[in-house]
C-alpha cells in the first residue's frame, strides 16, 4: 500500500471519477493523458491526480471534478487534455466547453452542486462519492471513516447499538424495507444451536437489470460497508461476516479485498478490534451468475455451497441462517449507512425522510432520461422532481410515460401519479415496489407490453425452478405476452394472464416468483388500453411491437419533399419498396418484415407508420 | 536265485486314522492290489522311529513305506510333519549304507483314498521289483 | 402445549408443533398434495398443498405441509383464493407431466378435465417434487443425485448425467418416488422375475422367510443403508415399539459342552455354473428350491405356477441330475432329487394344464412308496425323457419355437436328438456341502470324504460319529439324504451324545505314552514335539512328565525320544520290532 499522503500540500486535487461505467469509457487513460500533461507542463508539484469511485453522473462520464471549488468537468477525450491543463491548471482559466450545459439552455454550470443533478440529493450513503480514492484506507479515515466504529466499540454497549440502529428507522435498502433494528433484535435475541455463532451477511448480488447502487458503493466506498458490519456484528454479537458479491462485479471485488487487507493491517478488522476484546473478520464469497441467490435463503444456501434455491420460512434466518445459526443478512447499502448513523445519532437520521422510511435511498435512475445516473435522495421526494430537476427530464422533448421501480419486481407508476412521494408505503399503494433501488423512465415511445414482457423474460429466465407456480406460472406467463406483442392475443389470453398473475402472486415460494407477475399487474391496471390495442386492434400504440406495425409511404410528401431520393428502396432488405428514383415511392406489404429501416432513413418524414 | 520268481517284501507303516482305514476301503471295496505290501499299523506315521525303518532292512525288506495322513490332516495334528522331517534325514542315511532311496518310500493317502492305496501298493512293488532282492545280510534264503 | 384453531369451519385443539396439513388429517380433510412425504422433512414445491388462513388479522395463502398451527387461526382448505392457486399449479404439472398417475387422480378430484397449456412431452412423469433428491440426501447421504438447471429446464440427474460413484445402489429414490419414473436395473442385467425368490432387491429389514421362528425381521447389514452412509434408520423413527436397534452387536457366547452334533446341512449347486442351462440370465428356468418357493401357498404368487410375464406355462421341462452324478461337477448322486422332481411332476399336473418334460438318467425311487409314486407319475401322462440336457436356449429355429426355451436334449430311449419347446423349465439342483464346510471341518478337526462331505466313523457300523470322540453327525452335512433318513441319523447322533453324557464315566485311550524316569535324561526334545501339550518339564525332578488325561497317543514323542525313555502302551518298540521280524520270516 503505497502511502501517498506526504507532507506536501497540492494547490489542486484533480477527482477523476474511476467507476466501472467511466472506466469502460476510458477514464483511466483520461487519467493517464493527464499525468502525462501535467508532468509535462512541470506541474507536478502542484497537481495531484487522484481517482475516485462512481461519481454519479454516468451519462455524462468520463468525469473530473476539480477541487477546491468542485469544478465539474464531463464526456471527456484524451484530446481534451492538454488544453485543459494548460488552460485552467496553468494559467487559472476553466474551460467553459467541457462544462456541462443543461439540453435546453446550453449555458454551462461550473460548479457540481448547481448543476441540478447533484443539487437535489442528500449523501448519506454515498458521502464519500468523488472524494476519496476507495483503494486508500487513509483517504477514509480522514472523512471521518471507522470512528463510528470506535465509538460503538469503545464507548457503547451491544444494547446502546441497537438502540440507536432502532430508534434511527433505518429500514432494509434492499428491497424488503424490513426495519433494520428490529431484525439485529431478533437476531441478537436468537441463541445459537450446538455451540456455533452467529452470522453476519453482506448481500452483494445484485441482481436486478439495470440496478447499479451496490456496485458503485462497493468500487466507491469499500470501507463503509466493512465499518458498518463490525458495528452491527457488536450489536448483534456476531463474530464472522460474510459479503457475498455476484461475480460480475470483479473491480468491486477487487477493491473490496484491497479494503479488507488494509482495514487488517490497521488493526480496524480481527482480533482484538482497537484493543476493545471485540473479535470479528469478515470473508468474501462470489455469487454464480443467479438472480434468485439474492434471495436471502438462496444466498445462504449459496455461500454453505448447496443448491442456489430458497427455502419456505419459517424458520427465518434471524433464527435459523447460515450453519443453521442465527444470521443478519442485510443490503450493502443498508451496512454503508450504519456508521453515520452511529456518528450522527439517531436522531438526525430520524429527521430526514416521511414517518415511515427514514434517511435516504440510492436509485439507478435509467432509461429515456437526460440525466442518466446514480443519485441518493431524501425518501419523500417528489416522482416529479427526481425525472425533472434532478434527471433533467425526458431527451428529445418526448412525452413522459412511466416510471418502472423496484426492477422485475416492481411495477409502472403512470405519470397521473408524478407528484407521488417516494418512500416504500406510498409505492406498495400504487402497486409497484421500492425494491433495490432501479427506476427505469419511460417515453411515449416505450410499449408497455412489451415492458412487462422484458421483465417477465427476466424472471423466467432467472427463476430457479423449485416451485410450480413461478417455474411453470412465470413461462406460461410470457407465453402469452409474447402472443400478444405479435398480435396472436385473444380476451381469453387478458383473462387467463390475470389469473395466472394473482395465483403466482399468492402461492409462489419465495421474492423472486411472488413479485415476477407485478410488472403485468401495473401495466394491466394502468394502461390497460395498450394491451387492447395489441388484441383488438392488432396495432402497437408505440410501435415498438414491429409484428404489429404497418410501413407505408405517403407518395405527396415523397414526391414533392424527397423528390423520390430513393433511400428507402436501397435500404429495405427484402425488396418491398418499389419506385423509380424522382418519382413516388410504394411500399409491398406482403413482402414487408417491418424491419423498420426506411422509417429510419427516410429524412424527409414521408414514410409513416402505424 | 531265479529274478522272475522274485517276489519284493514290502513293509508299510500305515498310521491308524486315514492310511490304515483308506487300505482298509481298498479291501472293502475288493480292490485287487499286489500282496506284497505288509502292514504294521502305528497310531500315528509320527510314531514311526527310523529304528523301525533299519530293523525292517536288516530282517530282510526289500523296500519300506511308510503312509500317513495328507499333511494338515493329521488326527495328532502335526505329527506328520516330524515323519516327513525324519524321512528326508533317513533317506540320506540309507544312502550311506548303499540302500537305494527308491526303496524306502513316504505316501499320504487319506480314509478315502482306498484306490490311491491300491495304485501305491502296484506302482512300489513294481518299482522294488525291477531294483532287485536288497539282501543286505547277503540274504536270509 | 396445545393450540386451538378452526379448519374449514370445524374446531380443533392439537399440539403446538403440528403442522396444517397434520392438522387437517386429524380431521380427515384430505389436502392434496405432491411433494410431502410424512418421513421427509417438507420441501413445499409444488405448492398444491396451499390453503388460505387468517391469524392476527391477516389473511394469507400458505403451504400447508410446512406451516405450524397457531393459537387462533382459521383455515380454509379451499377458499376461492386457495383453490385457484391450487387448480393452476395442478393444470399447469398437467402440462409438464401429463403422464404422472398422482397428478391425474388430484386433477381428477378437482374437477380438471384437460389443461389448457401446451404439453411437451406426453409421456413425462415427473413432477419435479424431489422426493428422490431428498431421500438420497438426507435419508441416505449418499447425495448422488439432485436437481440441475435452473427454472423451466430443471431436472433430476447424477453428476455430469454420468451414474455416480456415490451411488450405493439402494434404490430408495425409486421407492419414494411418487410416480415411477425411476427405474433401476440389475447391472448385470439380470430380470426380476419374483423378488421374494431373491432374485432382485429386497428390503434390508425384513423377515426371513415367512415361516420363520420367532417371526421377527432383522436387520441384514450387507444392504442396510445406516451401516454404508450413517444415515437413514426410518425404520427406527416409525416402529411405535422402538424395537429397532441398530447397535446390537454379535455377542459371543462360550460355551463348556462334552459333545457336538454337527448338523450343518448343504446347500443348493449353483446351477448357474452350468452355463448351457441359462440358469441366472434367462427367465423363466429356476432351480429347485425356487420353484419350491413358488409352488408354495405362502410364496410370491399364492402357490399358482406363473411364468416372469404372469401367465400360466403350456409346457414345463424339470432336468434331473444338474450338478450331480456329472465328472465336470460332482461325481455323486445327490440322491434327494428324483424324488422332488417327480413331486413338482406332479404338482404341475395338479395345478396346470402344462404338459410336464421329466428328462433323467436313472429314475431313483429307492424309498418307501416311492417307486408306487412313480408309477402314479407314469399314469398321469408325465412324458418321461431319458437323457441328459446339454442346452436350455432362448433362440428359435422354427416359428413355433418363437418366444419359448427350447431343451436341447438326446433321447437315449429313441436314439435320437430332440427339442423341446416350453415355457418353464426346473433344474433339479443337486445338493452340496453347506458354504462354510471347511472352515467347520477345520475348526472340528473333521476329515472330509472326497465328495467333500464331512468323514463318518464307518460309513456301515458308525455312520453318526466321527473320528474325533463326542463329535458326531446329523444330516446332509455327511452325506445327501432326504427326510426320514435324516431323521433317522439325527436320532442316532443325539442318542450318542446323550449316551455319552448320561454314563457318568468316562474311557480313556489306553495307548498312551509314558515317560520312564530312570530313562529320561531331561533333554526335553519332547516336550516341544507334542501337538497337545501333555509333556511338561520337571525341574525338581529333571525329567519331563506326561500328563495321562492330555496324551492321544500319536506316538511323536516316543519316536524322537534319544533314551527310549518314551515309550507308548501298547505300541512300544518292542512290539513293533515283533511285529516286523514276524512280517519278515519269509
Amino acid at each position: 500500500m503505497e502511502e501517498q499522503t506526504s507532507e506536501k500540500t497540492y494547490r489542486i486535487h484533480l477527482m477523476v471519477c474511476a467507476g466501472t461505467g467511466c472506466v469502460s469509457n476510458n477514464s483511466f487513460a483520461v487519467k493517464d493523458a493527464l499525468k502525462e500533461e501535467i508532468k509535462k507542463q512541470g506541474l507536478e508539484n502542484e497537481v495531484l491526480v487522484v481517482t475516485t469511485g462512481c461519481n454519479g453522473f454516468c451519462e455524462r462520464g468520463p468525469l473530473l471534478v476539480v477541487e477546491p471549488g468542485k469544478i465539474f468537468y464531463q464526456q471527456l477525450t484524451i484530446k481534451d487534455i492538454p488544453h485543459l491543463v494548460e488552460e485552467h491548471f496553468l494559467k487559472g482559466r476553466p474551460v467553459e466547453k467541457l462544462m456541462y450545459s443543461p439540453p435546453e439552455d446550453k449555458t454551462p454550470i461550473p460548479v457540481l452542486n448547481d448543476i441540478a443533478f447533484f443539487k437535489g440529493q442528500v449523501l448519506i450513503a454515498l458521502r464519500n462519492r468523488g472524494l476519496i480514492d476507495p483503494e486508500k484506507i487513509d483517504e477514509y479515515i480522514a472523512r471521518d471513516g471507522y470512528t463510528g466504529m470506535a465509538k460503538a466499540l469503545t464507548e457503547m454497549t451491544a444494547e446502546e447499538v441497537l438502540e440507536e440502529v432502532k430508534q434511527s428507522g433505518l429500514r432494509g435498502r434492499g428491497g424488503g424495507g424490513f426495519p433494520t433494528g428490529l431484525k439485529w433484535e431478533f437476531v441478537r435475541r436468537a441463541s445459537t444451536n450446538n455451540g456455533g455463532i452467529k452470522y453476519i451477511v453482506c448481500n452483494g448480488d445484485e441482481g436486478d437489470p439495470g440496478a447499479f447502487m451496490d456496485r458503485s458503493l462497493l468500487e466507491a466506498d469499500p470501507h463503509s460497508v466493512i465499518e458498518g458490519m463490525v458495528i452491527g456484528a457488536k450489536a448483534i454479537g456476531a463474530q464472522q461476516g460474510i459479503v457475498y458479491v455476484r461475480n460480475e462485479y470483479p473491480l468491486a471485488l477487487k477493491r473490496l479485498n484491497i479494503a479488507l487487507d488494509a482495514a487488517r493491517e490497521y488493526g480496524l478488522l480481527g482480533e482484538n478490534i482497537l484493543d476493545s476484546g471485540f473479535d470479528f473478520d469478515i470473508k468474501v464469497t462470489r455469487g454464480a451468475g443467479a438472480f434468485v441467490c439474492g434471495e436471502e435463503t438462496a444466498l445462504l444456501a449459496s455461500i454453505e455451497g448447496r443448491l442456489g434455491e430458497p427455502r419456505p420460512r419459517p424458520p427465518f434466518p434471524a433464527e435459523k441462517g447460515l450453519w443453521g445459526q442465527p444470521t443478519c443478512v442485510n443490503n450493502v447499502e443498508t451496512w454503508a449507512n450504519i456508521p453515520v448513523i452511529i456518528n450522527r445519532g439517531a436522531d438526525w437520521y430520524h429527521s430526514i425522510g416521511t414517518e415511515t422510511s427514514k434517511g435516504t435511498k440510492v436509485f439507478s435512475l435509467v432509461g429515456k432520461i437526460n440525466n442518466t445516473g446514480l443519485v441518493e435522495v431524501p425518501m419523500g421526494i417528489s416522482l416529479k422532481e427526481i425525472v425533472y430537476d434532478i434527471g433533467g427530464g425526458i431527451p428529445g422533448g418526448k412525452e413522459f410515460k412511466a416510471v418502472q421501480t423496484g426492477g422485475p419486481s416492481g411495477g409502472c407508476i403512470p405519470k397521473e401519479k408524478i407528484d407521488l412521494p417516494i418512500d416504500y408505503e406510498s409505492l406498495s399503494e400504487a402497486g409497484s415496489m421500492m425494491g433495490s433501488g432501479g427506476m427505469v423512465v419511460m417515453d411515449e415511445e416505450t410499449c408497455m407490453v412489451d415492458v412487462a414482457r422484458y421483465f417477465l423474460s427476466f424472471t423466467q429466465d432467472e427463476s430457479c425452478g423449485k416451485c410450480t407456480p413461478c417455474r411453470e406460472g412465470t413461462k406460461e406467463m410470457l407465453n402469452i405476452l409474447t402472443k400478444i406483442t405479435e398480435g396472436k392475443g385473444t380476451e381469453e389470453d387478458l383473462t387467463l394472464l390475470l389469473e395466472l398473475a394473482q395465483s403466482i402472486k399468492d402461492s409462489a415460494l419465495c421474492g423472486l416468483g411472488n413479485t415476477a407477475p407485478n410488472p403485468v399487474l401495473t401495466t394491466l391496471k394502468y394502461f390497460r388500453e395498450e394491451y387492447e390495442a395489441h388484441i383488438k386492434d392488432k396495432k402497437c400504440p408505440a410501435h415498438v411491437c414491429r409484428e404489429l406495425n404497418t410501413y407505408t409511404i405517403d407518395e405527396v410528401a415523397c414526391v414533392n419533399v424527397g423528390k423520390g431520393c430513393d433511400m428507402c428502396r436501397r435500404n429495405c432488405a427484402s425488396d418491398a419498396i418499389v419506385g423509380e428514383k424522382g418519382k413516388a415511392h410504394t411500399v409491398i406489404q406482403d413482402k414487408c418484415i417491418k424491419c423498420g429501416v426506411c422509417y429510419d432513413v427516410c429524412r424527409f418524414g414521408a414514410v409513416k407508420v402505424d | 536265485m531265479n529274478n522272475e520268481s522274485f517276489e519284493p517284501k514290502i513293509v508299510g507303516f500305515l498310521c491308524n486314522w486315514c492310511s490304515y482305514t483308506g487300505a482298509d476301503l481298498a479291501g472293502t471295496a475288493r480292490m485287487v492290489y499286489a500282496p506284497n505290501v505288509r502292514i504294521i499299523r502305528v497310531m500315528c506315521s509320527g510314531r514311526v522311529d527310523p529304528q523301525f525303518v533299519l530293523k525292517a532292512f536288516s530282517e530282510g525288506a526289500d523296500g519300506v513305506l511308510i503312509s500317513g495322513c495328507h499333511p494338515g490332516d493329521c488326527h495328532y495334528q502335526e505329527g506328520n510333519y516330524k515323519t516327513l522331517r525324519r524321512y528326508k534325514l533317513l533317506n540320506k542315511v540309507l544312502e550311506q549304507f548303499g540302500i537305494e532311496e527308491d526303496r524306502f518310500r513316504l505316501e499320504w493317502v487319506s480314509a478315502a483314498e482306498g484306490a490311491k492305496f491300491q495304485h501305491i501298493c502296484n506302482e512300489f512293488t513294481d518299482q522294488v521289483r525291477e531294483l532287485g532282492p536288497l539282501n543286505l545280510n547277503g540274504g536270509n534264503q | 402445549m396445545m393450540v386451538n384453531i378452526v379448519i374449514d369451519g370445524k374446531k380443533l385443539e392439537v399440539e403446538e408443533s403440528t403442522t396444517i396439513l397434520q392438522a387437517a388429517q386429524q380431521l380427515d380433510i384430505n389436502i392434496p398434495s405432491l411433494c410431502y412425504h410424512p418421513v421427509l422433512e417438507p420441501y413445499a414445491a409444488c405448492r398444491v398443498c396451499v390453503v388460505e388462513v387468517l391469524v392476527k388479522g391477516k389473511t394469507d395463502v400458505v403451504t400447508s405441509c410446512n406451516n405450524k398451527v397457531q393459537e387462533g387461526m382459521e383455515i380454509q382448505t379451499a377458499s376461492e383464493r386457495a383453490l385457484r392457486a391450487r387448480k393452476l399449479n395442478v393444470e399447469m404439472l398437467m402440462a409438464r407431466a401429463p403422464a404422472a398417475e398422482p397428478l391425474k387422480e388430484i386433477a381428477k378430484d378437482l374437477g380438471i378435465e384437460k389443461t389448457r397449456f401446451e404439453i411437451e412431452d406426453p409421456d413425462e412423469k415427473c413432477i419435479l417434487c424431489g422426493l428422490c433428491v431428498r431421500a438420497c440426501q438426507d435419508v441416505v447421504g449418499a447425495e448422488a443425485i439432485s436437481f440441475v438447471e435452473r427454472g423451466k429446464n430443471r431436472f433430476v440427474s447424477p453428476p455430469y448425467g454420468e451414474p455416480s460413484e456415490a451411488c450405493i445402489g439402494c434404490t430408495a429414490c425409486a421407492y419414494f418416488c411418487p410416480t415411477d419414473c425411476i427405474t433401476y436395473e440389475d447391472i448385470k442385467g439380470r430380470k426380476v422375475i419374483h423378488s421374494e425368490l431373491h432374485l432382485g432387491p429386497e428390503t434390508a429389514i425384513r423377515v426371513p422367510i415367512h415361516q420363520a421362528v420367532p417371526m421377527v425381521p432383522f436387520i441384514d447389514e450387507e444392504t442396510c443403508i445406516h451401516f454404508k452412509t450413517g444415515e437413514c434408520k426410518i425404520c427406527a423413527q416409525v416402529c411405535p415399539k422402538d424395537a429397532v436397534d441398530h447397535d446390537q452387536q454379535d455377542e459371543i457366547l462360550d460355551l463348556e459342552v462334552g459333545s457336538v452334533i454337527l448338523a450343518t446341512g448343504y446347500k443348493q449347486f449353483d446351477a448357474s455354473r452350468i452355463a448351457p442351462y441359462g440358469y441366472g440370465h434367462l427367465d423363466n428356468v429356476l432351480n429347485g428350491l425356487e420353484f419350491e418357493r413358488l409352488v408354495n401357498a405362502s410364496g410370491p404368487t399364492g402357490g399358482k405356477v406363473k411364468c416372469a410375464n404372469g401367465e400360466e406355462p403350456k409346457a414345463v421341462g424339470i432336468v434331473h441330475c444338474v450338478g450331480s452324478r456329472d465328472e465336470n461337477y460332482n461325481e455323486y448322486c445327490s440322491r434327494v432329487c428324483c424324488m422332488y422332481s417327480l413331486k413338482f411332476a406332479h404338482l404341475l399336473n395338479e395345478k396346470t394344464d402344462a404338459v410336464v418334460y421329466d428328462f433323467y438318467i436313472d429314475m431313483r425311487c429307492f424309498g418307501k412308496g416311492y417307486e408306487e409314486f412313480y408309477h402314479r407319475l407314469l399314469e398321469e401322462g408325465t412324458k418321461f425323457i431319458r437323457g441328459r440336457v446339454s442346452e436350455i436356449t432362448e433362440v428359435p429355429l422354427t416359428p413355433e419355437e418363437e418366444g419359448r426355451l427350447i431343451i436341447r436334449v438326446e433321447d437315449t430311449l429313441l436314439g435320437a436328438l430332440r427339442r423341446i419347446p416350453v415355457d418353464m423349465v426346473i433344474l433339479a439342483t443337486g445338493l452340496e456341502p453347506s458354504v462354510d464346510h471347511n472352515k467347520i471341518a477345520k475348526t472340528f478337526n473333521i476329515s472330509c470324504t472326497q465328495d467333500t462331505f464331512f468323514l463318518e466313523r464307518h460309513p456301515k457300523l458308525a455312520p453318526a460319529s466321527t473320528f474325533s470322540d463326542g463329535i458326531f453327525l446329523a444330516g446332509c452335512c455327511q452325506s445327501p439324504k432326504d427326510i426320514p433318513d435324516t431323521v433317522g441319523q439325527a436320532g442316532a447322533a443325539a442318542a450318542e451324545a446323550l449316551a455319552l453324557a448320561d454314563k457318568g464315566t468316562f474311557e480313556l485311550e489306553p495307548i498312551t505314552a509314558v515317560i520312564d524316569e530312570d530313562l529320561c535324561s531331561g533333554c526335553q526334545m519332547c516336550v516341544n514335539l507334542c501337538p497337545f501339550t501333555a509333556i511338561t518339564y520337571n525341574k525338581e525332578k529333571g525329567i519331563s512328565e506326561i500328563n495321562d488325561a492330555l496324551c492321544k497317543g500319536c506316538g511323536t514323542c516316543v519316536a524322537a525320544c534319544p533314551s527310549s525313555a518314551s515309550h507308548q502302551k501298547h505300541y512300544r518298540d518292542e512290539q513293533i520290532f515283533a511285529e516286523i521280524e514276524g512280517m519278515l520270516i519269509e
